[in-house]
């Protein structure tokens, strides 16, 4: 199962590389390597590493742990075709972790990141009305059944377009250079990450690298079904690919402006939902 | 912070048992796998960070010393 989680991270970081370079080659630049992030989490693991001073010690290392552990815990419940609740309940903790990066540095930037997760949590988590979508559907919200569902009746990309739009925006909102980006802005140097350096920031790239490859694997098995896992890889890659994309020709929107889209979009999924709960038997 | 090298090498040897022994009763049908996971959740963060820091982490002498710029 460790093989599982090393697989995990370096391709997740591998898509993360390889975000990097589409959205370098659609601004007309060279870009960085595709396997430039993996290099980055190897390089920040040879490098000195301490705990600030103005730092919280045990916030500031613990919320590293824990970032790790929550989605080693989502790729054993997304392989084990456990219960998709489990795996958002995971999402939201992560926006904990990413709000406890930014208050354990003591920084303003990491803080103002920190600040800006839970703002953002406010916009993306209502999203997962998504699952109750999917449940209208397939009665009910185990991954193993969701895919039985898909494998009589087809991908629920087609039975249920919006709702298969709205986990792709969840998605997009973690992508790093995104609309929705907001708390890793540039004015915030690194946002929430800006003070967590060395073995700390390789940590980060652990942390980013296996959640990028846990949703993108969730997407694939919620919305298209039963495929082998080599074609897995290669469908998670394109929607990588459509995510970058939309990432290079998107600015980053101002955090007022950022919550305000998505919750217009969750607005429309309610209705979708309500609509479904109407017509549905 | 500033651990010593024997106290890293510590922890990292302790996660790596922890999901070797994990992994070894998984394969032995002795634990479910549930159980299993759940060790590996715990270590494997461990793991990573003290894998880090074991390779920076000093080894009772000092590093080069600061000589100036």
């Amino acid at each position: 199962m460790i093989e599982y989680l090393v697989f995990a991270a370096a391709f997740g970081l591998l898509l993360l590389g390889l975000h990097r370079k589409v959205i370098a080659r659609v601004q007309m630049r060279p870009g960085p390597p595709v396997w430039q992030e993996i290099l980055h989490a190897l390089k920040f693991s040879f490098k000195s590493t301490w705990v600030p001073k103005t730092a919280s010690a045990t916030l500031y290392v613990g919320v590293v742990l824990i970032g790790i552990g929550i989605w080693s815990a989502a790729l054993f419940v997304v392989l084990a075709g456990e219960s998709i609740l489990i795996l958002f309940a995971i999402y939201m903790l992560h926006k904990v972790v990413e709000h406890g990066f930014g208050l354990s540095s003591g920084s303003p930037y990491g803080k103002f990141g920190g600040v800006r997760s839970v703002i953002s949590a406010a916009s993306e988590i209502p999203l997962f009305v998504t699952i109750a979508a999917i449940y209208f559907f397939t009665g009910s919200l185990l991954l193993d059944d969701i895919i039985a569902y898909q494998t009589v009746h087809g991908p629920l990309l087609l039975i249920a377009p919006p709702a298969a739009i709205a986990m792709y925006l969840v998605i997009l909102s973690k992508m790093p250079y995104g609309p929705f980006s907001i708390v890793e802005g540039k004015e915030l140097v690194s946002g929430y990450k800006t003070e967590h350096f060395g073995v700390w920031r390789a940590g980060i790239a652990v942390i980013d690298g296996t959640k990028t490859f846990v949703l993108l694997f969730a997407f694939v098995a919620i919305f298209i079904g039963a495929v082998p896992f080599s074609l897995a890889l290669i469908i998670m890659t394109v929607i990588l690919v459509s995510l970058s994309f939309v990432c290079a020709v998107t600015p980053m929107l101002s955090p007022y402006d950022s919550v305000t889209v998505q919750g217009l979009i969750t607005g429309l999924m309610l209705l979708y939902a309500g609509y479904l709960w109407w017509v549905m038997p | 912070m500033n651990m010593k090298r024997t106290t890293i090498t510590c922890g990292l040897a302790a996660s790596a048992i922890v999901i070797a022994i994990a992994w070894g009763l998984l394969a032995a049908s002795l634990i479910p796998l549930w159980a299993a996971e759940t060790a590996i959740v715990v270590a494997f963060p461990v793991l990573v960070l003290f894998l880090g820091l074991w390779w920076r982490a000093p080894g009772g002498e000092e590093d080069i010393p600061f000589i100036g710029y």
